[in-house]
């Protein structure tokens, strides 16, 4: 079970820096993600810890030692990549077992290993089957089984699952973190796709504009966003933009741009602050009305859409803003378009943060 | 605006049928999806509507007019693909211009156009950027700006959002629909993402091997499916398959393949071979231990947070796995291992005749 260690982590492109001044440690074992919008510059980071890309500036460490001038043969790593990349003249088999043969072991030892990968993979009674018989799923798990037959430990998987349909793409991701977990080996997986990052990790890491944003476990990032950035792009957030008119203790009194007021807690800001308060939509709470108490807004039901698991709701403020609030199918609570409600704000399940000096849209800009 | 009716369409590839007596009638200035697995026909039935593709048989009518003999440029209906191709060396305006610009539209009223369209697409700011210069994103909602400057009165959209990162997608996808909404446009969305489909749709059709499974509204589809393959597509769901052992009135008791019994009611006789199906969010998790009907005890077996919700998978004490999505932050007050009690709530089970080809191969898991 390897470790990976990157320090000081660099990679430029002539002037852009796809990567810059990346650290971040990897525990044995770990399952690992790199979230962020595309060109944030992930694929350049698993493309250095592979050997496929040398660093400008930092360095890579696997399991204490030194990698920056190991060739990549030489790192014992299985790499699988989005575009699935199998030998389409040779049959799942052959696919599988192709790095132990080219790395000269006997053949029994070969037939060992490649048995135990394709059995993992559920594929032993396919093996005899071309790439172009299979689904996608299927194939993406014969360059699974490839990489697990060159005996690594340290998986690096680069938007595995994103060429594939959604079904399958669900099917693998439960599959993906069960042989890591079972087999003890250690995953850094790169994606593009929020609720594949949180479903598969221990940890994810959000990165954009080639920097590193935040690390966290997938519940921590969610409930407890340390940046905006963060707020937006794992799950969805409403972002209300607001002065600290009053401290009151530990709370704040937040008048927000179109005079309403909220009471939360402080957050360590303090008179005059200049914040954005961020609020996910399933934690706001709706009721029927229009009578304005402490920590609510009064709005209207400007559209419902029925997302499979959830209601949401898009209301206009008086103030014209528009938020979005998911109610759960299983909740008897519904309300209908143009109908008044009451929007009601947790002080415990609401995010602040200082207004970023370029701007709100600047900051959550997903591309 | 225009309605559209496609009439018993019919579509064959040498042997292979990829569109099989298909008929549809889209209201004006509907928003309409269709959704099915890869190869389902999808795509052929846009290019039918938009003329790229002729059909076997069968007729197309968009305002109530027959478009058989029609090109594609007289049909007022603009085919939209999953990457829209601009002109790599016109700029954003130019791009967006380039419809009226040909059909002879006299300058200010170009103009007119051009800003409208980049004003509705949030890109008035960069009318002299090249494609090279703008985002993914950008880029698509530039290709929208210069479909939509075609006076076109029929949008066909083949998966405009397949290209783009996930969390991009999502915002787009509300856009899209406020588009269309605002311009008073039909709109035919192509795709194969569910929830996609259910976010944006006013109607969804969802279509398997060429022929049409049901057409309804997102929440019709997902709460009364038609068979066990529409209640796996839209939404996931829990089968029970088993036999009915008794009846009364429509109330069936069914004997599962677990040697489980459940009741539902249903149009079914002693004997029947059927399959039962609860949505993943109807399932109820709670630590009560009194029993009763549709009531079972089991373990929780392992966790899977996705932010909003988390789905837990239970292993029944008769051995029959089942998942369950709750709030995340009921799920919280879950642990491994730890011993629940399961209830599926009669009115949301629906009984199926059973697949004739067998249920994996029906729902396709």
């Amino acid at each position: 079970m390897p470790v990976i260690e990157l320090k000081n982590l660099t990679m430029r492109f002539g002037s852009i820096a796809a990567a810059d001044n990346i650290n971040l440690n990897v525990k044995s074992g770990e399952y690992v993600t790199i979230l962020g919008p595309s060109g944030c510059g992930k694929t350049t980071i698993v493309r250095m810890i592979a050997g496929i890309l040398e660093p400008t500036s930092g360095e890579v460490y696997i399991d204490g030692k030194l990698m920056n001038n190991v060739p990549i043969y030489e790192r014992n790593i299985g790499y699988v990549f989005q575009n699935i990349a199998l030998f389409p003249h040779l049959n799942v088999w052959n696919n599988a077992t192709y790095s132990g043969r080219v790395k000269g072991r006997d053949r029994e030892r070969a037939t060992k290993i490649g048995n135990e990968a394709l059995r993992l993979v559920k594929l032993l009674n396919q093996k005899a089957l071309y790439p172009r018989e299979l689904s996608g799923g299927s194939q993406q798990k014969t360059s699974l089984a490839r990489a697990l037959c060159s005996d690594t430990k340290l998986l690096l998987l680069d938007e595995p699952l994103s060429a594939l349909d959604v079904v399958e793409r669900m099917g693998l991701r439960r599959e993906l973190r069960r042989l890591v977990k079972t087999l003890n080996l250690t995953a850094i997986h790169v994606t593009h796709d929020q609720e594949e990052a949180m479903s598969i990790s221990d940890r994810v890491v959000v990165m954009k504009a080639g920097k590193i944003v935040e690390i966290n476990t997938p519940q921590n990032l969610y409930n407890n966003p340390k940046k905006i950035f963060t707020a937006n792009f794992v799950g969805e957030s409403n972002f209300i933009e607001g002065i600290v008119s009053m401290v009151d203790g530990p709370n704040i009194v937040v008048e927000m741009n179109d005079g309403d007021i909220l009471r939360l807690k402080s957050h360590g800001f303090t008179y005059g602050d200049a914040i954005v308060v961020s609020v996910r939509p399933e934690n706001i709470v709706l009721e029927k009305g229009e009578d304005n108490r402490e920590n609510t807004v009064v709005a209207v039901i400007h559209d419902i859409i029925f997302i499979s698991s959830y209601i949401r709701y898009v209301l206009k403020t008086k103030g014209g803003d528009y938020l979005n609030v998911d109610v759960p199918i299983t909740s008897n609570k519904r309300f209908n378009k143009d109908e008044s409600v009451i929007v009601i704000f947790d002080p415990e399940k609401t995010c602040v943060y200082k207004k970023p000096e370029e701007g709100l849209p600047e900051v959550l800009k997903l591309e | 605006m225009a309605a559209i009716r496609l009439s018993n369409i019919t579509k064959r590839y040498g042997s292979l049928t990829a569109v099989d007596d298909f008929t549809i009638d889209v209201k004006d200035g509907e928003y309409l999806t269709i959704i099915g697995p890869t190869g389902a026909g999808k795509t052929t039935i846009l290019k039918i509507i938009a003329g790229l593709v002729e059909q076997d048989s069968g007729d197309v009518f968009i305002g109530g007019e027959p478009v058989n003999e029609y090109p594609p440029e007289k049909r007022s209906a603009v085919y939209f693909p999953q990457t829209y191709s601009l002109f790599p060396h016109f700029n954003v305006w130019e791009n967006t211009t380039f419809a009226p610009r040909i059909q002879g539209v006299g300058e200010q009223e170009i103009s007119t156009i051009g800003k409208e369209m980049l004003t509705m697409v949030r890109l008035w700011k960069r009318p002299d950027a090249l494609p090279s210069e703008l985002s993914g994103g950008m880029q698509q909602r530039c290709g929208l700006a210069r479909a939509l400057a075609a006076n076109a009165s029929v949008l066909l959209l083949d998966e405009p959002l397949r290209a783009l990162d996930a969390r991009l997608r999502i915002e787009l996808r509300y856009e899209l629909r406020k588009l269309v909404k605002d311009l008073n446009i039909t709109a035919i969305h192509v795709t194969h993402d569910q929830e996609e489909a259910m976010s944006i749709s006013d109607r969804i059709a969802v279509i398997k091997n060429g022929r049409l499974e049901q057409i309804d509204t997102p929440q019709k589809l997902f709460d009364i499916p038609k068979n066990p393959f529409v209640a796996n597509f839209i939404g996931f769901s829990n089968f029970i398959e088993g036999v009915i052992v008794n009846k009364t009135d429509d109330l069936l008791t069914i004997k599962g393949t677990y040697d489980d019994t459940i009741m539902t009611n249903g149009e079914f006789n002693i004997g029947d071979k059927v399959v039962a199906s609860i949505k993943i969010e109807y399932v109820v998790v709670d630590k009560q231990n009194e029993g009763g009907p549709n009531t079972f005890f089991g373990e929780i077996e392992d966790f899977t947070f996705l932010g909003k919700f988390t789905t837990l998978d239970v292993k029944l004490d008769n051995g029959r796995k089942i998942v369950s999505k709750l709030q995340s932050t009921i799920a919280l007050s879950y642990s491994k291992g730890e011993k629940v009690r399961v209830k599926f709530p009669q009115e949301k089970l629906i009984a199926f005749e059973y697949p004739k080809f067998g249920l994996i191969k029906e729902v396709g898991v």
